[in-house]
């Protein structure tokens, strides 16, 4: 065997791995699309040929179901959850990166080390505390919740970023005339953007898709998308074709964030090793 | 313009000592450059001077002014940093606006200033671009633009040619020259190459370990080198030190050779130092010693000999032209003018 012949046969394995795994990885995703677009009797055969309606995209918002509702809960709750942890974040990542702090280290750990927390553990301690100040069921509550499970996540993401940034850069903008404050506004967070916007769309990602919080703290008023999923069990069984089509409303913003993600966080990976 | 005054000036960082309660005057126009191997203090100095850096105890003064509480942007001075600082997501033009905009300079006296400060620098063609398009040097040209816009009372000057390629060096280290002399605006000049000291300062204050061991003209500190640590510090190839004692009005080496005339009272323990210009070198047995050829090199303006002293090892510089080969032996002279003699346990010089 040749080396070209070698080289030809690995690069067929390659190809041939990499369509395994995005048919593993696809064919879900797939068949809710599909299934999205059947009608209640198609979705129960495995037709790859049907007429597609758009009815069930309709249904999903009418009684009783209201997705409209928590589309909504799910939009208000993701995008202030997002407009509160970035601008929080980025002053304690800013803290963390630049200012020598007295047990610096252990507070880093000490806040990622929430994160190894199951959420099953604290979730009555919160149900407990949220009925006792009446947050149960309502969106705050789960901003709050929110917060407290992005937070730690966003301020690790955003110190890196500002650890990339050269405090040349800083020192020399102070020099030149500049207060902290300036340099913050005026070269940090202009350099630092592209981290920003990434942690920004991951939080809004975890918020949206967070499930056991809002399962447990929300039961009317504030039952965002996920949870709006099992509504689709009804006495008739599961209704998937609902069920699809409330799937894809929840996974569209999603794709587009992660289209947008990709450019930046590959930006921001190698922003602070190019001098 | 101002001048700068270092008054018992102290750095330290827990049992660190940075910088040793040391006093500076730098005069108004002057070029100062701080002199050091790493780690000497010589940048925390100049840091603190910026007011990046909080001394410990002592104080600074620009001008009539103790700047020790102002902020580094109530100091009005400008910096060149090594890795230049400029801002990446700003164009040329904006990074050399930048300290005129922070300071309210009026919208219609921006331009003409940054262009004049980038004409100076020979940036004008360039100004629209980011900095992550220019070569290193020009990024420099940036920095120095930025800093001349504004002019500053003083310039802190912080290795700025080190990350440049040596040929490009020569180039900016003249160009730096020309503009310091143009401008007569007050610079210290951070380096640890003593060529850039040399050909830049009007004075410098040569440091180590937090210590500012001489302080004088290029002149002084090259012909006239206040301790041992100065004397094998400057100088290229560096001077030689050869260890010895003065007996009857001559320097006797380790090894027992009687050198050199010397016109100091006798002592058991002394360092000889010569340069590798002050020796001459002729054939064997015409000179005053003999001694083998260890190395020969061929710099292409000079000759180097290391010759072998007993146990030492000493280099002389010798003309263009001269070829010996390595195990040769030749005749060393040393005149008795440009020796230094040492004290090797304080390191001070001896006078005659």
């Amino acid at each position: 065997m040749t080396g070209k012949q070698k080289k030809q046969i690995s690069q067929a394995i390659q190809i041939v791995l990499i369509l395994i795994t995005i048919f593993v990885m696809l064919v879900p995703i797939l068949w809710i699309f599909m299934a999205a677009f059947k009608n209640h009797i198609d979705v129960f055969q495995l037709k790859l040929f049907f007429t597609p309606t758009l009815e069930n995209f309709g249904t999903v918002f009418e009684a009783p179901y209201h997705l409209g509702m928590k589309l909504w809960n799910s939009t208000i709750v993701a995008f202030v959850t997002v407009a509160l942890a970035i601008p929080i974040a980025t002053m304690a990542a800013y803290s963390f990166s630049r200012f020598r702090l007295r047990g610096k280290t252990a507070m880093l750990v000490v806040i990622l080390a929430t994160q190894f927390m199951p959420a099953v553990v604290i979730i009555l301690p919160f149900f407990v505390m949220f009925r006792d100040v009446g947050l149960l069921d309502t969106r705050i509550g789960l901003v709050l919740v929110n917060l407290a499970i992005v937070m730690p996540f966003a301020i690790w993401m955003i110190k890196g970023f500002i650890d990339g940034i050269p405090i040349d850069t800083e020192e020399a903008a102070m020099v030149d005339g500049s207060s902290r404050i300036m340099v913050i506004r005026n070269i940090v967070l202009p350099m630092a953007a592209p981290g920003l916007l990434t942690a920004g769309i991951f939080c809004f990602i975890i918020a949206w898709n967070e499930f056991l919080f809002a399962l447990i703290l929300t039961n009317k008023d504030a039952v965002t998308l996920p949870i709006g999923l099992a509504l689709f069990k009804a006495e008739e069984g599961d209704l998937w074709n609902l069920l699809s089509a409330a799937g894809i409303i929840i996974m569209l913003p999603m794709f587009i964030l992660a289209l947008i993600i990709r450019k930046y966080f590959v930006q921001g990976m190698t922003m602070g090793a190019v001098r | 313009m101002a001048s700068v005054i270092l008054k018992n000036l102290t750095k330290c960082w827990g049992d660190f000592i940075g910088v040793d309660n040391q006093s500076l005057d730098i005069q108004d126009h002057e070029f100062l450059v701080l002199l050091g191997p790493s780690g000497c203090g010589k940048t925390t100095t100049m840091r603190m001077i910026a007011g990046l850096e909080d001394p410990t105890d002592g104080e600074i003064w620009i001008g009539d002014r103790m700047v020790n509480d102002d902020l580094p942007k109530d100091r009005h001075v400008a910096m060149v940093f090594q890795n230049y600082g400029l801002y990446p997501h700003m164009t040329v033009f904006d990074n050399i606006a930048y300290p005129l905009r922070v300071r309210g300079t009026p919208k219609g006296e921006i331009e003409p200033r940054v262009k004049k400060a980038a004409g100076q620098v020979e940036l004008i063609e360039l100004l629209h671009r980011k900095p992550k398009a220019l070569s290193g040097g020009q990024r420099q040209r940036v920095a120095l633009a930025r800093a001349i816009v504004r002019t500053p009372r003083v310039f802190l000057m912080d290795e700025p040619l080190s990350n440049l390629d040596a040929k490009l060096r020569v180039t900016m280290r003249a160009e730096l020259k020309h503009l310091s002399r143009e401008l007569k605006i007050t610079t210290i000049y951070v380096t640890h190459d003593q060529i850039e000291a040399m050909t830049l300062a009007d004075r410098i204050a040569v440091m180590k370990d937090g210590i500012i061991q001489q302080v004088g003209t290029p002149d002084e500190i090259y012909n006239d080198p206040a301790s041992l640590f100065v004397a094998g510090f400057i100088g290229s190839p560096a001077m030689n030190l050869i260890n010895g004692s003065v007996q009857d009005g001559y320097f006797v080496t380790t090894g027992g050779t009687k050198l050199v005339a010397v016109s100091v009272p006798d002592k058991p323990d002394v360092v000889l130092g010569v340069r590798a210009d002050d020796m001459r070198i002729s054939e064997e047995g015409e000179g005053d010693i003999d001694a083998r050829i260890y190395a020969f090199e061929h710099t292409g303006e000079a000759t180097l000999l290391t010759v072998q002293w007993g146990t030492q090892r000493v280099i002389v510089r010798g003309a263009r032209h001269l070829r010996k080969e390595q195990g040769e032996i030749v005749s060393i002279s040393l005149g008795s003018d440009h020796l230094y003699l040492f004290n090797p346990d304080t390191g001070k010089r001896i006078r005659g």
